[in-house]
């Protein structure tokens, strides 16, 4: 087997604020191997973004790694300095953020503002080879390169979400983060860009990971899905496995608002009750006050992460319900 | 952007006309009339008086008085100042209104560049003593009563340390045989400095062609060009003794009148660099892997200089006070100074043509900020 | 954190909204004033006007009590047992004397109360006018408002003191009719821009239109559910005009152009007057009302600049 590309072990990211410490990420691992398309999945505010964030060290100030590794290409990137951090950025792992409308600043040309990635990762290559590279960049996602020397306003929001990938592809990094990224756009403009996006990832053979509230979307582009929940993964597994045999009820949940065509939208069903305050987090299962089957174990302590059969895990303690 | 300049020339001629009226209708408003000073004389016989009024034209009706005023106005005639008999007014204003001009345009200049820098620093480096530190500084610098601050300016550049001379546009004794006039010497200085700024911004321009590492000694060797062409010119005139004490008067009055825009200028930037820096072009900048730098200049600094060219109009009534303020207490003889001793002499023609002139100068002034913003943001550039 | 009140929930019970909006301001304020507290930046302003109050509470006090008024009185007093004036401070004058031969300190304090009204006059007159403009120019919008911004833009572009010092060339301008005259050009120039900007994002909010469907007329939602949520903005514009109310003053008063009897800015007219300007050795002449207008107008743009940072979360650290 080979070696992962992204491997993340046991991380744990707080955010400081006001009213005290955050849990946003909460001893979550997983890993990804080249060429994979892994989804993340959750109702807002689960802390998929925060994970993307940390895994490239981008924190606000306020937010800091509390444990875990993050190993990219076989080194941990914990503990580098911004300085050492500049080159895996980009470089090793790029990313298409949630706002990615707002990504591009106002008032450059699209096309300088990837090549000043370029100019950064790429040193040895001339002005006209960028010129090149944008032009082939900008074709390959769909855009005319007379585009690139347009400024981002002139750009609709199709457009600039490809401008974005295609600034993402620019160095051609190992993996691709894309939170939410087509959340912004109409339904149908959402549809073809990630079929297309499916499409890059697998005729450069990166390794991409999807973040979305959407299940029909992860559902299109996933080999594998993670579910969040207030901070911790609570499955993980194929996406059929996650699809067809759900362990966690809370990814059972998900999926009953689902219907089992892949490929049909729906949104994310509500549960009864509130989603939880990361601030005070529930003790135990932070699922268990929304849980259908939930018990007094669930209140008082944390369920392990294991796997149920080989590489599906779970963290539950009734898994599919079953009380023991 | 030439729609958006023209709507933008079109509005301010606007409010150009609608500030000549406010202030006519304003003079109109005073008790008595501006005719006050000549016909308060007790000596006068009521039939005098009203002869005298006839002959300033103040029997008529409001609104042929307005249009009267309006069409002088438009040909160059404001009237007669009072305190400076038979002088003209716009003769007055012309040979001033360089001086003001001047002192503006540097200090502003001046002070927005470091204000512009300090404020960018202090917004990237938030936290800590130096945070609180330099707002209170900045605050006290910027609510600092002016009079004062232009007092100590005095006492530690020219009484303690004699770098610079106490107050004054020149040195009369360093006059004595001069070939030429004061203005004359100053229009010259003028005239240096326009050519200069211009060559410099087209090469500071040019030079953006070159490559990143052929920048830097290209600016050196065409600033030291430039320099050099402006000191040939001088040593050929023989005017160059002269100008240096024109400069040497000028100096302390614009590291004034900077000091105090200097502070607006830094707490804006830091606000606007703030709230740019929450931006997700910056996030995205930083995760795609250039140097911080960059990402503080090009990316942030470069945003957050919108909104303070844009809140420049804002602090230009407060720079237009400062000058007023600094030209007074420097002696210095600009239109600052000349409306306020006229505004003591009640020579209300000389008031109202400083206030015309400081309108032109506000009007002017937002213009440029309007056409500099045009240029810097490209979604009007290219709207 | 902008909204005190909350209005959508105004039309259910009518009988008990006062109380509901009672508390919540209440909570509203508690929690700013702890937001508030933690910035030493507007702790530092509101310490500084706090010792301002006491200098101007304690004045009265002093020439009832300790100091005679034949000698102590700020305008008319003078001290005959110094044989030459100004003299320099000592134990009977803390600050000294001036060309007069009046304390120094007396009628420093005497004028911190009329700073004071001068101030609240001024800060009063032009958010009254400010938020009212700038709600009423946000919810109608077209001729109403082009008419009100431009005039706007005129006033803005016109430097206060250049414009005070034309006024009081032409008119009598005294104390009352200086807050006026700042309050006007606050309230009709930049203030108003800035308010009506902060009011037409206020209108587009969602339960505005809740209102409006909910059949409430134009006055009952401008004054109703725009304006309260202007005010805390309109509150920071206040300590702005504060500051450039007591600096215009001080300002005016320096050039003698003001026709009042007792002013820190008049303090340093009297040294410019008797030809002590540029005697530095005489400092007690020019420094102590110049550290006092600078410090009372620096004390309300920190708190001001404090309170900027509470409403406006973009400028906080988390
Ligand atoms: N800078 C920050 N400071 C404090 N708390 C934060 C910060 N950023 C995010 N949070 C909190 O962390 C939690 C996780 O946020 P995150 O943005 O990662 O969620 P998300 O799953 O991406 O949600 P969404 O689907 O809305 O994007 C939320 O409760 C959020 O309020
Ligand atoms: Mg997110």
């Amino acid at each position: 087997m080979t070696e992962p590309l992204l491997q993340v072990e046991n991380l744990t990211m707080h955010y400081t604020t006001r009213a005290g410490e955050l849990s946003a990420v909460d001893n979550v691992s997983f890993s990804l191997k080249k060429g994979e398309a892994l989804g993340l999945v959750g109702e807002s505010g689960c802390g998929k973004t925060s994970v993307a964030l940390t895994v490239l060290k981008l924190l606000p100030e306020n937010g800091y790694i509390k444990e875990g590794k993050i190993i990219v290409n076989g080194k941990d990137i914990v503990p580098y300095t911004e300085q050492e951090m500049r080159k895996v950025r980009w470089g090793e792992i790029s990313m298409v953020f949630q706002a990615a409308m707002n990504a591009l600043n106002p008032v450059y040309r699209v096309g300088d503002q990837i090549i000043e990635a370029l100019e950064e990762h790429q040193p040895q290559m001339t002005n006209k080879e960028m010129k090149q590279k944008v032009t082939e960049l900008f074709e390959l996602v769909g855009l005319e390169s007379a585009l690139m020397d347009r400024f981002p306003h002139e750009f609709s929001g199709g457009m600039r979400q490809r401008a974005v990938i295609a600034m993402a592809l620019s160095c051609g990094p190992d993996m691709i983060i894309a939170d939410e990224p087509t959340t912004a756009l109409d339904v149908i403009v959402q549809d073809s860009l990630l079929k297309e996006m499916r499409e890059f990832q697998d005729q450069l053979g990166m390794a991409m990971i999807y973040i979305s509230h959407d299940v029909g979307v992860i559902a299109e582009v996933s080999d594998r899905v993670g579910v969040m929940y207030a901070g911790r993964l609570a499955e993980m597994g194929t996406a059929e496995e996650i699809f067809h045999d759900p362990i966690h009820p809370y990814t059972m949940a998900l999926m009953s608002s689902f219907p089992s065509t892949v490929g049909e939208k729906t949104d994310l069903v509500l549960l009864p009750g509130e989603p939880p305050d990361l601030l005070n987090p529930p003790t135990g299962c932070r699922f268990h006050p929304r849980c259908p089957y939930a018990t007094d174990v669930c209140k008082e302590e944390q369920p392990e992460f294991k796997e149920h059969s080989p590489g599906h895990l779970a963290a539950c303690w009734h898994p599919r319900g079953e009380q023991s | 952007m030439r729609g958006y300049l023209f709507k933008r020339l079109a509005q301010i001629v606007i409010t150009f006309f609608l500030f000549l009226s406010a202030i006519f209708f304003l003079v109109d408003a005073q008790p008595g009339d501006y005719g006050n000073v000549f016909y308060s004389n007790p000596r006068l016989t009521p039939e005098q008086r009203q002869q005298l009024k006839a002959n300033l034209g103040l029997d008529q009706p409001t609104w042929v008085r307005y249009t009267k005023w309006m069409s002088s106005f438009l040909q160059g005639d404001l009237g007669i100042s009072f305190s400076n008999y038979p002088r003209p007014v716009i003769d007055v204003i012309a040979e001033r209104a360089p001086r003001t001009i001047v002192l503006f345009m540097s200090a502003t200049v001046v002070s927005f560049y470091f204000g512009f820098m300090a404020g960018k620093l202090l917004a990237w480096n938030r936290g800590g003593l130096v945070e609180y530190a330099s707002t209170i500084g900045g605050v006290s610098l910027y609510t600092v009563f002016t009079p004062w601050f232009a007092l100590i300016m005095i006492w530690v550049f020219a009484f303690r340390l004699g770098w610079f001379p106490i107050g004054k546009f020149i040195e009369p004794t360093a006059w004595i045989g001069a070939p030429t006039e004061v203005n004359d010497v100053f229009i010259r200085l003028i005239f240096t400095a326009l050519i200069a700024s211009v060559l410099l911004f087209t090469l500071l321009v040019s030079v953006g062609r070159l490559n990143t590492n052929q920048r830097r000694p290209a600016t050196w060797i065409g600033m030291a060009v430039i320099a050099a062409g402006a000191l040939i010119y001088w040593l050929n005139t023989g005017l160059g003794v002269y100008a240096l004490d024109i400069l040497w008067h000028l100096t302390l009055p614009i590291i004034t009148l900077a000091l105090i825009s200097f502070a607006g200028s830094m707490l804006l930037t830091r606000n606007s660099m703030l709230e740019t820096l929450r931006e997700d072009y910056v996030l995205a900048a930083r995760a795609k892997g250039i140097s911080e730098k960059a990402i503080r200049d090009r990316h942030a600094a470069r945003n957050a200089m919108l909104p303070v060219v844009t809140s420049f109009v804002f602090s230009l009534a407060f720079a237009i006070d400062g000058g007023v303020i600094t030209e007074t207490v420097f002696s210095w003889p600009g239109m600052g100074r000349t409306l306020l001793t006229a505004a003591n002499a009640e020579d209300i023609p000389m008031v109202l043509g400083a206030l015309v002139f400081t309108g032109t100068l506000a009007l002017t002034a937002h213009l440029v900020a309007d056409i500099l913003y045009a240029y810097l943001d490209p979604r009007i550039r290219y709207a | 954190m902008a909204e005190t009140t909350i209005t959508g929930s105004d039309l259910v019970k009518p009988d008990s909204l006062w109380r509901i909006r009672l508390r919540l301001s209440w909570q509203a304020f508690k929690k700013n004033a702890a937001l508030f507290a933690e910035n030493p930046v507007g702790l530092i302003g509101f310490a500084i006007i706090l010792i301002f109050m006491l200098m101007a509470v304690a004045h009265p006090i002093l020439i009832n009590t300790v100091w005679d008024p034949v000698i102590y009185d700020p305008v008319t007093g003078i001290d005959i047992t110094i044989p030459f004036h100004p003299s320099p401070p000592s134990p009977t004058h803390l600050l000294g004397t001036d060309s007069f031969g009046r304390d120094v300190l007396s009628q420093l304090m005497f004028s911190t109360a009329s700073e004071f009204a001068l101030g609240a006059v001024a800060a009063i007159v032009t958010v009254l006018i400010a938020t009212t403009i700038g709600a009423v120019a946000a919810y109608y919008g077209g001729i109403i408002d082009t008419i009100f911004m431009r005039f706007a833009d005129l006033v803005v572009m016109t430097p206060f003191v250049t414009l005070l010092i034309v006024l009081s060339t032409l008119f009598e301008v005294g104390m009352i009719e200086l807050a006026i005259i700042i309050g006007l050009l606050g309230g009709f120039g930049s203030t108003t821009i800035i308010i009506k900007s902060q009011a037409l994002t206020v209108k587009v909010r969602t339960y505005i239109e809740a209102a409006r469907i909910a059949g409430g007329g134009d006055a009952r939602i401008i004054f109703r559910h725009i304006i309260p949520n202007l005010l805390p903005l309109s509150f920071l514009y206040m300590m702005f005009t504060v500051t450039s109310a007591i600096f215009s003053e001080a300002v005016l008063s320096f050039f003698g152009l003001l026709n009042i009897r007792m002013s820190w800015g008049l303090m340093i007219f009297t040294t410019q007057f008797s030809g002590y300007l540029l005697d530095f050795e005489k400092w007690w002449l020019i420094y102590p009302a110049s550290v006092a207008i600078t410090a009372m107008c620096a004390a309300f743009y920190l708190v001001g600049r404090g309170i900027d940072e509470i409403i406006n979360p973009r400028l906080r650290r988390r």
